[in-house]
Protein backbone atom coordinates (compact mmCIF):
# COMPACT_ATOMS: atom_id res chain seq x y z
CA UNK A 1 0.00 0.00 0.00
CA UNK A 2 2.88 2.37 0.80
CA UNK A 3 4.48 1.57 -2.53
CA UNK A 4 1.25 2.39 -4.33
CA UNK A 5 1.00 5.60 -2.36
CA UNK A 6 4.49 6.84 -3.26
CA UNK A 7 4.19 5.64 -6.85
CA UNK A 8 1.06 7.71 -7.43
CA UNK A 9 2.47 10.59 -5.33
CA UNK A 10 5.42 10.81 -7.70
CA UNK A 11 3.21 10.49 -10.77
CA UNK A 12 1.19 13.46 -9.56
CA UNK A 13 4.24 15.41 -8.30
CA UNK A 14 2.85 18.85 -7.74
CA UNK A 15 -0.10 18.68 -10.08
CA UNK A 16 -3.61 19.06 -8.70
CA UNK A 17 -5.39 16.86 -11.20
CA UNK A 18 -4.45 14.39 -13.92
CA UNK A 19 -7.02 13.45 -16.55
CA UNK A 20 -9.77 14.89 -14.38
CA UNK A 21 -8.82 12.94 -11.28
CA UNK A 22 -7.29 14.44 -8.13
CA UNK A 23 -4.55 12.55 -6.34
CA UNK A 24 -6.92 11.50 -3.58
CA UNK A 25 -9.53 10.24 -6.02
CA UNK A 26 -6.96 8.14 -7.86
CA UNK A 27 -5.50 6.83 -4.63
CA UNK A 28 -8.93 5.85 -3.28
CA UNK A 29 -9.65 4.16 -6.61
CA UNK A 30 -6.42 2.16 -6.69
CA UNK A 31 -6.35 1.31 -2.98
CA UNK A 32 -9.95 0.15 -2.93
CA UNK A 33 -9.32 -1.67 -6.18
CA UNK A 34 -6.79 -3.87 -4.44
CA UNK A 35 -9.18 -4.39 -1.52
CA UNK A 36 -11.95 -5.77 -3.76
CA UNK A 37 -9.60 -7.53 -6.21
CA UNK A 38 -9.70 -10.85 -4.33
CA UNK A 39 -13.39 -10.42 -3.62
CA UNK A 40 -14.31 -10.26 -7.29
CA UNK A 41 -12.39 -13.39 -8.13
CA UNK A 42 -14.82 -16.30 -8.13
CA UNK A 43 -12.36 -19.07 -9.07
CA UNK A 44 -15.28 -21.01 -10.53
CA UNK A 45 -13.26 -21.63 -13.70
CA UNK A 46 -10.58 -23.45 -11.71
CA UNK A 47 -13.16 -25.30 -9.65
CA UNK A 48 -15.12 -26.42 -12.72
CA UNK A 49 -11.98 -27.51 -14.51
CA UNK A 50 -11.04 -29.60 -11.48
CA UNK A 51 -14.54 -31.10 -11.32
CA UNK A 52 -14.45 -31.95 -15.01
CA UNK A 53 -11.03 -33.57 -14.86
CA UNK A 54 -11.90 -35.55 -11.75
CA UNK A 55 -15.33 -36.51 -13.08
CA UNK A 56 -17.04 -34.85 -10.11
CA UNK A 57 -19.18 -32.85 -12.56
CA UNK A 58 -21.25 -36.03 -12.96
CA UNK A 59 -22.37 -35.86 -9.35
CA UNK A 60 -23.83 -32.38 -9.96
CA UNK A 61 -25.53 -33.35 -13.18
CA UNK A 62 -27.35 -36.32 -11.64
CA UNK A 63 -29.15 -33.94 -9.30
CA UNK A 64 -32.24 -31.96 -10.28
CA UNK A 65 -30.37 -28.67 -10.17
CA UNK A 66 -29.36 -26.01 -12.65
CA UNK A 67 -25.58 -26.06 -13.03
CA UNK A 68 -25.21 -22.29 -13.46
CA UNK A 69 -27.06 -21.48 -10.25
CA UNK A 70 -25.42 -24.33 -8.38
CA UNK A 71 -21.96 -23.03 -9.28
CA UNK A 72 -22.99 -19.43 -8.54
CA UNK A 73 -24.32 -20.19 -5.09
CA UNK A 74 -21.32 -22.35 -4.24
CA UNK A 75 -19.08 -19.43 -5.14
CA UNK A 76 -21.15 -17.04 -3.00
CA UNK A 77 -19.79 -18.91 0.00
CA UNK A 78 -16.29 -17.89 -1.05
CA UNK A 79 -17.54 -14.35 -1.70
CA UNK A 80 -18.77 -13.98 1.88
CA UNK A 81 -15.58 -15.51 3.24
CA UNK A 82 -13.29 -13.18 1.31
CA UNK A 83 -15.54 -10.25 2.22
CA UNK A 84 -15.15 -10.93 5.93
CA UNK A 85 -11.59 -12.18 5.91
CA UNK A 86 -9.91 -9.93 3.35
CA UNK A 87 -11.91 -7.05 1.93
CA UNK A 88 -13.37 -5.56 5.11
CA UNK A 89 -10.08 -5.84 7.09
CA UNK A 90 -8.21 -4.25 4.16
CA UNK A 91 -10.65 -1.33 4.03
CA UNK A 92 -10.36 -0.85 7.82
CA UNK A 93 -6.59 -0.94 7.45
CA UNK A 94 -6.76 1.69 4.71
CA UNK A 95 -8.88 3.98 6.85
CA UNK A 96 -7.24 3.61 10.25
CA UNK A 97 -3.61 2.86 9.40
CA UNK A 98 -3.08 4.59 6.06
CA UNK A 99 -5.58 7.36 6.86
CA UNK A 100 -7.08 7.23 3.43
CA UNK A 101 -9.87 9.78 3.00
CA UNK A 102 -12.87 8.08 1.48
CA UNK A 103 -15.17 10.88 0.31
CA UNK A 104 -18.78 10.60 1.40
CA UNK A 105 -21.60 10.86 -1.15
CA UNK A 106 -24.40 8.94 -2.83
CA UNK A 107 -21.79 7.02 -4.82
CA UNK A 108 -20.57 5.43 -1.61
CA UNK A 109 -24.13 4.39 -0.73
CA UNK A 110 -24.74 2.58 -4.02
CA UNK A 111 -21.22 1.12 -4.14
CA UNK A 112 -22.27 -2.18 -2.43
CA UNK A 113 -25.04 -2.71 -4.98
CA UNK A 114 -22.65 -2.01 -7.82
CA UNK A 115 -20.13 -4.39 -6.29
CA UNK A 116 -22.69 -7.21 -6.26
CA UNK A 117 -23.46 -6.62 -9.94
CA UNK A 118 -19.71 -6.58 -10.60
CA UNK A 119 -19.39 -9.92 -8.87
CA UNK A 120 -22.16 -11.44 -10.98
CA UNK A 121 -20.40 -10.17 -14.12
CA UNK A 122 -17.07 -11.56 -13.01
CA UNK A 123 -18.90 -14.84 -12.34
CA UNK A 124 -20.25 -14.91 -15.90
CA UNK A 125 -16.73 -14.64 -17.35
CA UNK A 126 -15.36 -17.34 -15.06
CA UNK A 127 -18.34 -19.61 -15.67
CA UNK A 128 -17.86 -19.15 -19.41
CA UNK A 129 -14.23 -20.24 -19.12
CA UNK A 130 -15.37 -23.16 -16.95
CA UNK A 131 -17.81 -24.22 -19.68
CA UNK A 132 -14.99 -24.08 -22.23
CA UNK A 133 -13.46 -26.78 -20.05
CA UNK A 134 -16.24 -29.08 -21.29
CA UNK A 135 -14.38 -28.96 -24.61
CA UNK A 136 -10.77 -28.61 -23.51
CA UNK A 137 -10.90 -30.39 -20.11
CA UNK A 138 -8.12 -28.16 -18.82
CA UNK A 139 -8.58 -24.39 -18.64
CA UNK A 140 -5.19 -23.36 -17.33
CA UNK A 141 -4.15 -21.30 -20.37
CA UNK A 142 -7.63 -19.92 -20.94
CA UNK A 143 -7.94 -18.82 -17.33
CA UNK A 144 -4.61 -17.03 -17.33
CA UNK A 145 -5.47 -15.27 -20.59
CA UNK A 146 -8.89 -14.22 -19.29
CA UNK A 147 -7.28 -13.02 -16.06
CA UNK A 148 -4.89 -10.72 -17.91
CA UNK A 149 -7.52 -9.38 -20.30
CA UNK A 150 -10.03 -8.66 -17.54
CA UNK A 151 -7.47 -7.12 -15.19
CA UNK A 152 -6.12 -4.70 -17.80
CA UNK A 153 -9.32 -3.80 -19.68
CA UNK A 154 -11.56 -3.50 -16.63
CA UNK A 155 -9.54 -0.74 -15.01
CA UNK A 156 -8.51 -2.91 -12.07
CA UNK A 157 -4.94 -1.63 -12.17
CA UNK A 158 -5.39 1.98 -13.24
CA UNK A 159 -8.49 4.11 -13.78
CA UNK A 160 -9.69 4.03 -17.39
CA UNK A 161 -9.02 7.80 -17.65
CA UNK A 162 -5.31 7.00 -17.91
CA UNK A 163 -5.81 5.03 -21.13
CA UNK A 164 -5.52 6.91 -24.47
CA UNK A 165 -8.82 8.58 -25.40
CA UNK A 166 -9.57 6.33 -28.39
CA UNK A 167 -9.06 3.17 -26.35
CA UNK A 168 -11.16 4.58 -23.51
CA UNK A 169 -14.08 4.98 -25.92
CA UNK A 170 -13.81 1.35 -26.99
CA UNK A 171 -13.45 0.08 -23.44
CA UNK A 172 -16.61 1.84 -22.31
CA UNK A 173 -18.56 -0.24 -24.82
CA UNK A 174 -17.15 -3.51 -23.48
CA UNK A 175 -18.44 -5.40 -20.43
CA UNK A 176 -15.05 -5.49 -18.67
CA UNK A 177 -15.20 -1.92 -17.34
CA UNK A 178 -18.42 -2.75 -15.46
CA UNK A 179 -16.47 -5.11 -13.20
CA UNK A 180 -13.92 -2.71 -11.65
CA UNK A 181 -14.18 0.72 -13.19
CA UNK A 182 -17.88 1.25 -12.42
CA UNK A 183 -17.94 0.42 -8.69
CA UNK A 184 -14.53 2.02 -8.04
CA UNK A 185 -15.55 5.25 -9.75
CA UNK A 186 -18.55 5.39 -7.44
CA UNK A 187 -16.32 5.52 -4.37
CA UNK A 188 -13.62 7.68 -5.91
CA UNK A 189 -16.05 10.31 -7.20
CA UNK A 190 -19.19 9.89 -5.08
CA UNK A 191 -20.65 13.27 -6.03
CA UNK A 192 -21.25 12.67 -9.72
CA UNK A 193 -24.98 12.47 -9.00
CA UNK A 194 -27.83 10.15 -9.96
CA UNK A 195 -27.72 11.35 -13.55
CA UNK A 196 -24.34 9.60 -13.92
CA UNK A 197 -24.76 6.72 -11.52
CA UNK A 198 -28.13 5.40 -12.71
CA UNK A 199 -26.94 4.84 -16.30
CA UNK A 200 -23.78 3.21 -14.90
CA UNK A 201 -25.87 0.77 -12.86
CA UNK A 202 -28.10 0.25 -15.88
CA UNK A 203 -25.12 -0.71 -18.03
CA UNK A 204 -23.94 -3.13 -15.35
CA UNK A 205 -27.37 -4.70 -15.08
CA UNK A 206 -27.59 -4.96 -18.86
CA UNK A 207 -24.30 -6.85 -19.06
CA UNK A 208 -25.23 -9.14 -16.17
CA UNK A 209 -28.50 -10.13 -17.84
CA UNK A 210 -26.93 -10.44 -21.29
CA UNK A 211 -23.98 -12.54 -20.15
CA UNK A 212 -26.15 -14.73 -17.91
CA UNK A 213 -28.38 -15.48 -20.89
CA UNK A 214 -25.45 -16.04 -23.26
CA UNK A 215 -23.66 -18.44 -20.92
CA UNK A 216 -26.94 -20.33 -20.44
CA UNK A 217 -27.25 -20.77 -24.20
CA UNK A 218 -23.61 -21.78 -24.38
CA UNK A 219 -24.16 -24.37 -21.64
CA UNK A 220 -26.79 -26.10 -23.78
CA UNK A 221 -24.17 -26.51 -26.50
CA UNK A 222 -21.26 -27.37 -24.25
CA UNK A 223 -23.04 -30.06 -22.26
CA UNK A 224 -23.46 -32.07 -25.46
CA UNK A 225 -19.73 -32.64 -25.80
CA UNK A 226 -19.08 -33.24 -22.13
CA UNK A 227 -17.24 -36.42 -21.34
CA UNK A 228 -17.14 -37.74 -17.84
CA UNK A 229 -13.65 -38.78 -16.84
CA UNK A 230 -13.03 -42.00 -15.01
CA UNK A 231 -15.24 -44.82 -13.85
CA UNK B 1 -45.20 -50.59 -19.89
CA UNK B 2 -41.59 -51.05 -18.95
CA UNK B 3 -39.86 -48.44 -16.81
CA UNK B 4 -36.71 -48.32 -18.91
CA UNK B 5 -36.87 -48.87 -22.62
CA UNK B 6 -33.69 -49.06 -24.67
CA UNK B 7 -33.57 -49.81 -28.36
CA UNK B 8 -30.37 -50.06 -30.45
CA UNK B 9 -28.71 -47.44 -28.26
CA UNK B 10 -25.18 -46.43 -29.18
CA UNK B 11 -22.50 -44.02 -28.08
CA UNK B 12 -19.21 -43.31 -29.77
CA UNK B 13 -16.37 -41.07 -28.75
CA UNK B 14 -13.85 -39.35 -30.97
CA UNK B 15 -10.38 -39.79 -29.59
CA UNK B 16 -7.26 -38.02 -30.79
CA UNK B 17 -4.45 -40.40 -31.60
CA UNK B 18 -1.73 -38.84 -29.50
CA UNK B 19 1.87 -39.10 -30.53
CA UNK B 20 4.78 -39.80 -28.31
CA UNK B 21 7.24 -37.35 -26.85
CA UNK B 22 7.59 -33.60 -26.83
CA UNK B 23 7.63 -33.12 -30.60
CA UNK B 24 4.63 -35.42 -30.81
CA UNK B 25 2.76 -33.21 -28.37
CA UNK B 26 3.46 -30.18 -30.56
CA UNK B 27 2.30 -31.95 -33.70
CA UNK B 28 -0.87 -33.10 -31.87
CA UNK B 29 -1.92 -29.46 -31.62
CA UNK B 30 -2.58 -29.42 -35.36
CA UNK B 31 -3.59 -33.02 -35.75
CA UNK B 32 -6.86 -34.13 -37.25
CA UNK B 33 -5.99 -37.73 -36.63
CA UNK B 34 -9.01 -38.99 -34.72
CA UNK B 35 -10.31 -42.48 -34.30
CA UNK B 36 -13.83 -43.33 -33.26
CA UNK B 37 -14.38 -45.61 -30.31
CA UNK B 38 -17.72 -47.33 -30.03
CA UNK B 39 -18.27 -47.49 -26.28
CA UNK B 40 -21.82 -48.73 -26.71
CA UNK B 41 -22.62 -50.32 -30.05
CA UNK B 42 -26.34 -50.84 -30.36
CA UNK B 43 -27.90 -52.41 -27.29
CA UNK B 44 -31.57 -53.10 -26.59
CA UNK B 45 -33.38 -54.12 -23.44
CA UNK B 46 -36.39 -53.33 -21.29
CA UNK B 47 -36.47 -53.16 -17.52
CA UNK B 48 -39.66 -53.36 -15.47
CA UNK B 49 -40.45 -51.54 -12.26
CA UNK B 50 -39.16 -53.26 -9.14
CA UNK B 51 -36.51 -55.37 -10.85
CA UNK B 52 -32.94 -55.64 -9.62
CA UNK B 53 -30.83 -56.11 -12.70
CA UNK B 54 -27.15 -56.96 -12.68
CA UNK B 55 -25.38 -55.14 -15.47
CA UNK B 56 -21.98 -56.71 -15.73
CA UNK B 57 -18.99 -56.95 -18.01
CA UNK B 58 -15.22 -56.55 -17.96
CA UNK B 59 -13.51 -53.16 -17.66
CA UNK B 60 -14.22 -50.89 -20.61
CA UNK B 61 -17.24 -52.90 -21.71
CA UNK B 62 -19.50 -49.84 -21.83
CA UNK B 63 -21.33 -50.31 -18.53
CA UNK B 64 -20.67 -46.89 -17.08
CA UNK B 65 -21.33 -45.21 -20.44
CA UNK B 66 -24.78 -46.84 -20.55
CA UNK B 67 -25.49 -45.74 -16.98
CA UNK B 68 -24.43 -42.18 -17.79
CA UNK B 69 -26.79 -42.14 -20.75
CA UNK B 70 -29.66 -43.52 -18.67
CA UNK B 71 -29.09 -40.82 -16.05
CA UNK B 72 -29.14 -38.14 -18.74
CA UNK B 73 -25.62 -36.78 -18.36
CA UNK B 74 -24.35 -38.21 -21.64
CA UNK B 75 -26.05 -37.70 -24.96
CA UNK B 76 -26.49 -40.94 -26.91
CA UNK B 77 -25.10 -41.04 -30.45
CA UNK B 78 -28.02 -43.06 -31.72
CA UNK B 79 -30.98 -45.24 -30.82
CA UNK B 80 -33.88 -44.81 -28.43
CA UNK B 81 -33.68 -44.47 -24.67
CA UNK B 82 -36.62 -43.76 -22.42
CA UNK B 83 -36.93 -43.82 -18.68
CA UNK B 84 -40.48 -43.61 -17.38
CA UNK B 85 -41.58 -42.55 -20.86
CA UNK B 86 -39.21 -39.59 -21.17
CA UNK B 87 -35.81 -39.11 -22.83
CA UNK B 88 -33.37 -38.58 -19.93
CA UNK B 89 -30.96 -36.34 -21.82
CA UNK B 90 -33.66 -33.87 -22.93
CA UNK B 91 -35.34 -33.73 -19.51
CA UNK B 92 -32.31 -33.99 -17.25
CA UNK B 93 -33.58 -31.94 -14.32
CA UNK B 94 -37.05 -33.50 -14.35
CA UNK B 95 -35.66 -37.01 -14.72
CA UNK B 96 -33.11 -36.52 -11.96
CA UNK B 97 -36.01 -36.20 -9.55
CA UNK B 98 -37.05 -39.83 -10.11
CA UNK B 99 -33.52 -41.24 -10.15
CA UNK B 100 -30.89 -42.02 -7.59
CA UNK B 101 -27.29 -42.62 -8.54
CA UNK B 102 -24.30 -43.97 -6.65
CA UNK B 103 -20.90 -43.88 -8.27
CA UNK B 104 -18.68 -46.22 -6.29
CA UNK B 105 -15.58 -44.28 -7.24
CA UNK B 106 -16.75 -40.88 -6.03
CA UNK B 107 -19.15 -39.52 -3.50
CA UNK B 108 -22.14 -37.34 -4.27
CA UNK B 109 -22.15 -36.00 -0.72
CA UNK B 110 -20.32 -32.81 0.24
CA UNK B 111 -16.78 -33.72 1.14
CA UNK B 112 -16.26 -31.05 3.80
CA UNK B 113 -19.69 -31.07 5.42
CA UNK B 114 -20.95 -33.29 8.22
CA UNK B 115 -23.15 -36.16 7.02
CA UNK B 116 -26.38 -34.71 8.34
CA UNK B 117 -25.79 -31.40 6.52
CA UNK B 118 -25.33 -33.29 3.25
CA UNK B 119 -28.66 -35.00 3.79
CA UNK B 120 -30.31 -31.67 4.60
CA UNK B 121 -28.99 -30.17 1.36
CA UNK B 122 -30.32 -33.17 -0.54
CA UNK B 123 -33.66 -32.69 1.18
CA UNK B 124 -33.79 -29.14 -0.23
CA UNK B 125 -32.51 -30.11 -3.67
CA UNK B 126 -35.02 -32.93 -4.13
CA UNK B 127 -37.79 -31.05 -2.27
CA UNK B 128 -38.44 -33.94 0.10
CA UNK B 129 -41.07 -33.01 2.68
CA UNK B 130 -40.13 -33.14 6.34
CA UNK B 131 -42.30 -36.15 7.17
CA UNK B 132 -40.85 -38.33 4.41
CA UNK B 133 -37.38 -37.09 5.31
CA UNK B 134 -37.76 -38.03 8.98
CA UNK B 135 -39.25 -41.39 8.06
CA UNK B 136 -36.36 -42.15 5.70
CA UNK B 137 -33.70 -40.98 8.11
CA UNK B 138 -35.15 -43.29 10.77
CA UNK B 139 -35.11 -46.14 8.30
CA UNK B 140 -31.49 -45.46 7.31
CA UNK B 141 -30.57 -45.28 10.95
CA UNK B 142 -32.13 -48.68 11.52
CA UNK B 143 -30.40 -50.16 8.47
CA UNK B 144 -26.92 -48.70 8.69
CA UNK B 145 -26.73 -46.87 12.01
CA UNK B 146 -26.56 -43.52 10.26
CA UNK B 147 -27.19 -41.47 13.42
CA UNK B 148 -23.77 -42.19 14.87
CA UNK B 149 -22.20 -40.63 11.75
CA UNK B 150 -24.35 -37.46 11.62
CA UNK B 151 -21.73 -35.07 12.95
CA UNK B 152 -18.77 -36.51 11.08
CA UNK B 153 -17.41 -34.79 8.02
CA UNK B 154 -17.86 -36.90 4.91
CA UNK B 155 -14.13 -36.89 4.19
CA UNK B 156 -13.39 -38.50 7.56
CA UNK B 157 -15.66 -41.49 6.93
CA UNK B 158 -14.21 -44.87 6.07
CA UNK B 159 -14.90 -46.14 2.58
CA UNK B 160 -17.53 -48.54 3.87
CA UNK B 161 -19.31 -45.89 5.96
CA UNK B 162 -19.19 -43.46 3.07
CA UNK B 163 -20.70 -46.00 0.72
CA UNK B 164 -23.53 -46.76 3.14
CA UNK B 165 -24.20 -43.01 3.39
CA UNK B 166 -24.09 -42.62 -0.37
CA UNK B 167 -26.51 -45.48 -0.92
CA UNK B 168 -28.87 -44.11 1.72
CA UNK B 169 -28.66 -40.67 0.11
CA UNK B 170 -29.59 -42.05 -3.28
CA UNK B 171 -32.83 -43.45 -1.83
CA UNK B 172 -33.74 -40.32 0.15
CA UNK B 173 -36.17 -38.84 -2.39
CA UNK B 174 -38.03 -42.06 -3.13
CA UNK B 175 -36.66 -42.48 -6.65
CA UNK B 176 -38.29 -44.91 -9.05
CA UNK B 177 -34.95 -46.17 -10.25
CA UNK B 178 -31.54 -46.27 -8.59
CA UNK B 179 -28.30 -46.84 -10.44
CA UNK B 180 -25.55 -48.39 -8.39
CA UNK B 181 -22.25 -48.18 -10.24
CA UNK B 182 -19.84 -50.53 -8.48
CA UNK B 183 -21.10 -49.92 -4.95
CA UNK B 184 -18.89 -52.58 -3.39
CA UNK B 185 -15.62 -51.60 -5.03
CA UNK B 186 -12.69 -51.82 -2.63
CA UNK B 187 -14.74 -53.00 0.36
CA UNK B 188 -14.11 -55.97 2.61
CA UNK B 189 -16.38 -59.00 2.81
CA UNK B 190 -18.36 -57.99 5.89
CA UNK B 191 -19.14 -54.49 4.57
CA UNK B 192 -20.08 -56.01 1.22
CA UNK B 193 -22.54 -58.31 2.94
CA UNK B 194 -24.03 -55.37 4.82
CA UNK B 195 -24.39 -53.31 1.65
CA UNK B 196 -26.09 -56.19 -0.12
CA UNK B 197 -28.68 -56.58 2.62
CA UNK B 198 -29.29 -52.82 2.71
CA UNK B 199 -29.84 -52.73 -1.05
CA UNK B 200 -32.26 -55.62 -0.80
CA UNK B 201 -34.29 -53.98 1.96
CA UNK B 202 -34.41 -50.63 0.19
CA UNK B 203 -35.56 -52.34 -2.99
CA UNK B 204 -38.45 -53.98 -1.15
CA UNK B 205 -39.45 -50.87 0.81
CA UNK B 206 -40.80 -48.95 -2.23
CA UNK B 207 -40.43 -51.51 -5.02
CA UNK B 208 -37.54 -49.42 -6.36
CA UNK B 209 -35.95 -50.56 -9.60
CA UNK B 210 -32.23 -51.10 -9.18
CA UNK B 211 -29.58 -51.36 -11.84
CA UNK B 212 -26.34 -52.65 -10.45
CA UNK B 213 -23.00 -52.71 -12.17
CA UNK B 214 -20.27 -54.58 -10.43
CA UNK B 215 -17.17 -56.67 -10.81
CA UNK B 216 -18.09 -58.78 -7.86
CA UNK B 217 -20.12 -61.78 -8.96
CA UNK B 218 -21.08 -62.30 -5.32
CA UNK B 219 -23.13 -59.07 -5.48
CA UNK B 220 -24.97 -60.29 -8.53
CA UNK B 221 -25.58 -63.73 -7.05
CA UNK B 222 -26.96 -62.24 -3.84
CA UNK B 223 -29.16 -59.55 -5.36
CA UNK B 224 -30.24 -60.09 -8.93
CA UNK B 225 -32.66 -62.38 -10.69
CA UNK B 226 -31.83 -61.01 -14.07
CA UNK B 227 -28.44 -60.34 -15.49
CA UNK B 228 -27.22 -58.49 -18.55
CA UNK B 229 -23.68 -59.22 -19.69
CA UNK B 230 -22.05 -56.64 -21.92
CA UNK B 231 -18.68 -56.67 -23.63
CA UNK B 232 -17.17 -54.32 -26.21
CA UNK B 233 -20.43 -52.35 -26.24
CA UNK B 234 -22.61 -55.30 -27.19
CA UNK B 235 -24.95 -57.43 -25.11
CA UNK B 236 -23.74 -60.99 -24.80
CA UNK B 237 -26.46 -62.31 -22.55
CA UNK B 238 -29.70 -61.02 -21.10
CA UNK B 239 -31.80 -63.29 -19.00
CA UNK B 240 -32.23 -65.35 -15.89
CA UNK B 241 -29.26 -65.49 -13.58
CA UNK B 242 -29.68 -69.23 -13.00
CA UNK B 243 -28.14 -70.18 -16.32
CA UNK B 244 -25.17 -67.93 -15.75
CA UNK B 245 -24.97 -69.20 -12.22
CA UNK B 246 -24.25 -72.66 -13.58
CA UNK B 247 -21.19 -71.08 -15.20
CA UNK B 248 -19.65 -69.13 -12.38
CA UNK B 249 -21.25 -71.04 -9.57
CA UNK B 250 -19.84 -74.35 -10.73
CA UNK B 251 -16.37 -73.27 -11.68
CA UNK B 252 -13.61 -72.67 -9.18
CA UNK B 253 -9.96 -72.15 -9.87
CA UNK B 254 -7.31 -73.69 -7.68
CA UNK B 255 -4.01 -71.84 -7.72
CA UNK B 256 -1.14 -74.10 -6.76
CA UNK B 257 2.50 -73.45 -6.09
CA UNK B 258 4.35 -76.69 -6.67
CA UNK B 259 7.92 -77.18 -5.40
CA UNK B 260 10.58 -78.31 -7.84
CA UNK B 261 8.39 -77.13 -10.70
CA UNK B 262 9.73 -78.29 -14.09
CA UNK B 263 8.48 -78.42 -17.65
CA UNK B 264 7.11 -81.89 -17.15
CA UNK B 265 5.16 -81.12 -13.96
CA UNK B 266 2.12 -79.89 -15.85
CA UNK B 267 2.10 -82.97 -18.09
CA UNK B 268 2.46 -85.32 -15.13
CA UNK B 269 -0.35 -83.53 -13.31
CA UNK B 270 -2.66 -83.83 -16.30
CA UNK B 271 -1.87 -87.52 -16.71
CA UNK B 272 -2.41 -88.30 -13.07
CA UNK B 273 -5.73 -86.42 -13.01
CA UNK B 274 -7.01 -88.41 -15.99
CA UNK B 275 -5.88 -91.62 -14.38
CA UNK B 276 -7.64 -90.81 -11.12
CA UNK B 277 -10.85 -89.12 -12.24
CA UNK B 278 -11.38 -90.57 -15.71
CA UNK B 279 -11.41 -88.88 -19.13
CA UNK B 280 -14.38 -86.59 -18.40
CA UNK B 281 -12.95 -84.96 -15.30
CA UNK B 282 -13.69 -81.39 -16.39
CA UNK B 283 -10.43 -80.07 -14.99
CA UNK B 284 -8.22 -77.77 -17.03
CA UNK B 285 -4.64 -76.87 -16.21
CA UNK B 286 -2.55 -73.91 -17.20
CA UNK B 287 0.60 -72.24 -15.96
CA UNK B 288 -0.27 -68.56 -15.51
CA UNK B 289 2.58 -66.91 -13.68
CA UNK B 290 5.95 -68.29 -12.81
CA UNK B 291 5.67 -71.24 -10.41
CA UNK B 292 1.88 -70.89 -10.18
CA UNK B 293 -0.38 -73.50 -11.76
CA UNK B 294 -4.05 -72.77 -12.37
CA UNK B 295 -6.38 -75.74 -12.07
CA UNK B 296 -9.94 -74.82 -13.11
CA UNK B 297 -12.50 -77.29 -11.88
CA UNK B 298 -16.03 -77.89 -13.08
CA UNK B 299 -17.63 -78.88 -9.81
CA UNK B 300 -20.58 -80.41 -11.59
CA UNK B 301 -18.23 -83.20 -12.68
CA UNK B 302 -15.50 -83.40 -10.06
CA UNK B 303 -15.76 -81.96 -6.55
CA UNK B 304 -13.11 -79.38 -5.71
CA UNK B 305 -12.26 -81.11 -2.43
CA UNK B 306 -11.41 -84.36 -4.23
CA UNK B 307 -9.06 -82.63 -6.64
CA UNK B 308 -7.47 -80.66 -3.83
CA UNK B 309 -6.77 -83.66 -1.62
CA UNK B 310 -5.53 -85.67 -4.58
CA UNK B 311 -3.10 -82.95 -5.70
CA UNK B 312 -1.92 -82.31 -2.15
CA UNK B 313 -1.12 -85.96 -1.60
CA UNK B 314 0.69 -86.55 -4.88
CA UNK B 315 2.64 -83.28 -5.35
CA UNK B 316 4.86 -81.20 -3.07
CA UNK B 317 2.49 -78.21 -2.94
CA UNK B 318 3.81 -75.27 -0.95
CA UNK B 319 0.93 -72.81 -1.38
CA UNK B 320 -2.73 -72.98 -2.38
CA UNK B 321 -5.32 -70.37 -3.23
CA UNK B 322 -8.93 -70.89 -4.26
CA UNK B 323 -10.26 -68.26 -6.64
CA UNK B 324 -13.78 -67.71 -7.89
CA UNK B 325 -14.07 -67.49 -11.64
CA UNK B 326 -13.42 -63.95 -12.88
CA UNK B 327 -15.60 -61.71 -14.99
CA UNK B 328 -13.15 -62.06 -17.86
CA UNK B 329 -13.38 -65.84 -17.72
CA UNK B 330 -17.17 -65.74 -17.76
CA UNK B 331 -17.16 -63.45 -20.76
CA UNK B 332 -14.71 -65.79 -22.49
CA UNK B 333 -16.95 -68.75 -21.74
CA UNK B 334 -20.01 -66.92 -23.04
CA UNK B 335 -18.09 -66.17 -26.25
CA UNK B 336 -17.20 -69.85 -26.45
CA UNK B 337 -20.89 -70.61 -26.54
CA UNK B 338 -21.47 -71.72 -22.96
CA UNK B 339 -24.92 -70.13 -22.84
CA UNK B 340 -25.94 -70.80 -26.43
Amino acid sequence: MSITYFLWRSIYQNRETLRGLTFNETYVYVALGSAVFILLKTYVDWQMSFDIREGMIATYLIKPIDLQFYVLFTSLGFFLTSLGAITIPTILLLIFVFHIEIPVGIGLAIFPLSLILAYLLSFCFDYFIGLLGFYTESVWGLSITKEIIVTVLSGALIPLQFFPEAIQKILLWLPFQAIYYTPLTMVAKPDLGWGTFLPMLGVQLFWVIALFALTRLFYNQAVKVLRISGG
Amino acid sequence: MSLIHIDSLSKHFKILNRREGLSGAFRDLFSGDYRTVEAVAGISFDIDAGEIVGYIGPNGAGKSTTIKMMTGILKPSGGTLQVNGLVPYDNRIRQAQIMGVVFGQRTQLWWDLPVIESFKILREIYKVDQKTFDHHMDMFNELVGLKSLYTQQVRTLSLGQRMLCDISASFLHNPQVVFLDEPTIGLDISVKAKIRSVIQKLNREHNTTIILTTHDLGDVEALCHRIIIIDKGKILYDGDIKRVNSLFGAYRTLKLQIDNFTESTLRTLAEKLTKNFGEEHGVTIAETEEFWTDVTIDQARTPLSDVLSFVMSSFPVSDVRIVEISMENIVRKVYDGALA
